[in-house]
C-alpha cells in the first residue's frame, strides 16, 4: 500500500566526500519504506542512488567536500517515486557508458564503470539533463514504480 | 563513521577475510588495502565469507576485480562465500557468478582450494 500523501517533496543537501554515502543511503531507504516499497524495491533505490552519488562524488567532484549536491526525492501520481540528483559539475551523460564485458574488465584489472550499469539495470527510467546555463544544474532522473 | 569492519585469519595455507557491515565506496579501499597486503605477503589463496556483509555496491565488487587475474596466474583465487541474498542479488546483477566462484558455505570454498 502506497502511503504517498505523507511526503510530498524532500530534499537532502550533501557534499563531495564519500562517507555522506551512509547518510544518502537512509535518506532514500526511509523515503522509499514510507512510500510502501517492499524491501527488496528499497535496496534497489538506495543501491541507485549510492552508485549515482559515488560517482558523481568521485569522478566530478573529485571528492572536494567542500561542494555540495542535492537529492530530491518525490511522488509520481502514487505509483512510482521520483528521485533527482543534482549536481554543479562538468556534465556527463552516464547512459553513454556501455555495458561492462566483464571478463575484459578483469584483464584490465578495472574497478570501476559498474555503477552505471547497475543503475539502469534496477531502475524503471533513468534520464539525464545536463545544465544548459551556467544557473543550473546536471540533473540525474531516476524513477522507480511501485509495482 | 565507517560501518564496516573485516577480520583476517588464516587457515592452512587459505587466508580467510570476514566482512561486517556495509561495503561502499568510502569502506571499499580497507578491503582492497588487505587483500594487496595479503597477496604481497605471498598468499595467493584467498576466500571471502560475506556472512556478516548487510550490504555492498559496485565499489565493493570491483575490489575482486583488480586482484582476480592477477591470484589466478599465479595458481590462486578468490572465492566468494555466504552472501545474503542481498548481497548476492548485486553480484548476480553484473553476471558475477560467471567469473567468481561463489559458494554457500566456507567450508566449500576451503574444500575446493584443498582439492
Amino acid at each position: 500500500m502506497s502511503n504517498a500523501s505523507t511526503f510530498i517533496h524532500e530534499r537532502l543537501t550533501a557534499s563531495g566526500d564519500t562517507t555522506e554515502l551512509e547518510r544518502i543511503r537512509q535518506f532514500v531507504q526511509d523515503k522509499a519504506r514510507e512510500f510502501g516499497f517492499s524491501e527488496q524495491g528499497i535496496h534497489k533505490i538506495a543501491l541507485a542512488v549510492d552508485e549515482a552519488c559515488s560517482n558523481l562524488i568521485r569522478h566530478s567532484y573529485h571528492l572536494d567536500d567542500t561542494r555540495e549536491f542535492f537529492i530530491d526525492i518525490h511522488p509520481q501520481d502514487d505509483e512510482a517515486l521520483v528521485i533527482e540528483i543534482l549536481d554543479n559539475g562538468t556534465a556527463f551523460d552516464p547512459l553513454t557508458v556501455p555495458a561492462p564485458d566483464l571478463k575484459q574488465y578483469a584483464a584490465q584489472h578495472r574497478k570501476g564503470g559498474f555503477g552505471v550499469h547497475i543503475i539502469r539495470m534496477v531502475m524503471d527510467a533513468v534520464e539525464y539533463f545536463p545544465a544548459e546555463a551556467a544557473q543550473q544544474m546536471n540533473r540525474l532522473k531516476l524513477v522507480k514504480k511501485l509495482s | 563513521m565507517s560501518k564496516f569492519s573485516l577480520e583476517q585469519k588464516t587457515n592452512g595455507s587459505t587466508e580467510v577475510f570476514y566482512l561486517k557491515g556495509f561495503l561502499d565506496a568510502h569502506t571499499a579501499p580497507e578491503l582492497e588495502s588487505a587483500i594487496a597486503g595479503a597477496i604481497a605477503a605471498g598468499n595467493h589463496r584467498l576466500v571471502v565469507n560475506f556472512n556478516d556483509l548487510e550490504y555492498i555496491s559496485s565499489a565493493g565488487l570491483g575490489v575482486f576485480m583488480v586482484f582476480i587475474e592477477e591470484v589466478r596466474a599465479s595458481g590462486g583465487d578468490i572465492k566468494l562465500t555466504a552472501m545474503k541474498q542481498k548481497v548476492y542479488t548485486v553480484f548476480d546483477l553484473l553476471g558475477f557468478p560467471m567469473l567468481f566462484d561463489i559458494t554457500d558455505k566456507e567450508e566449500e570454498a576451503l574444500a575446493k582450494f584443498a582439492a
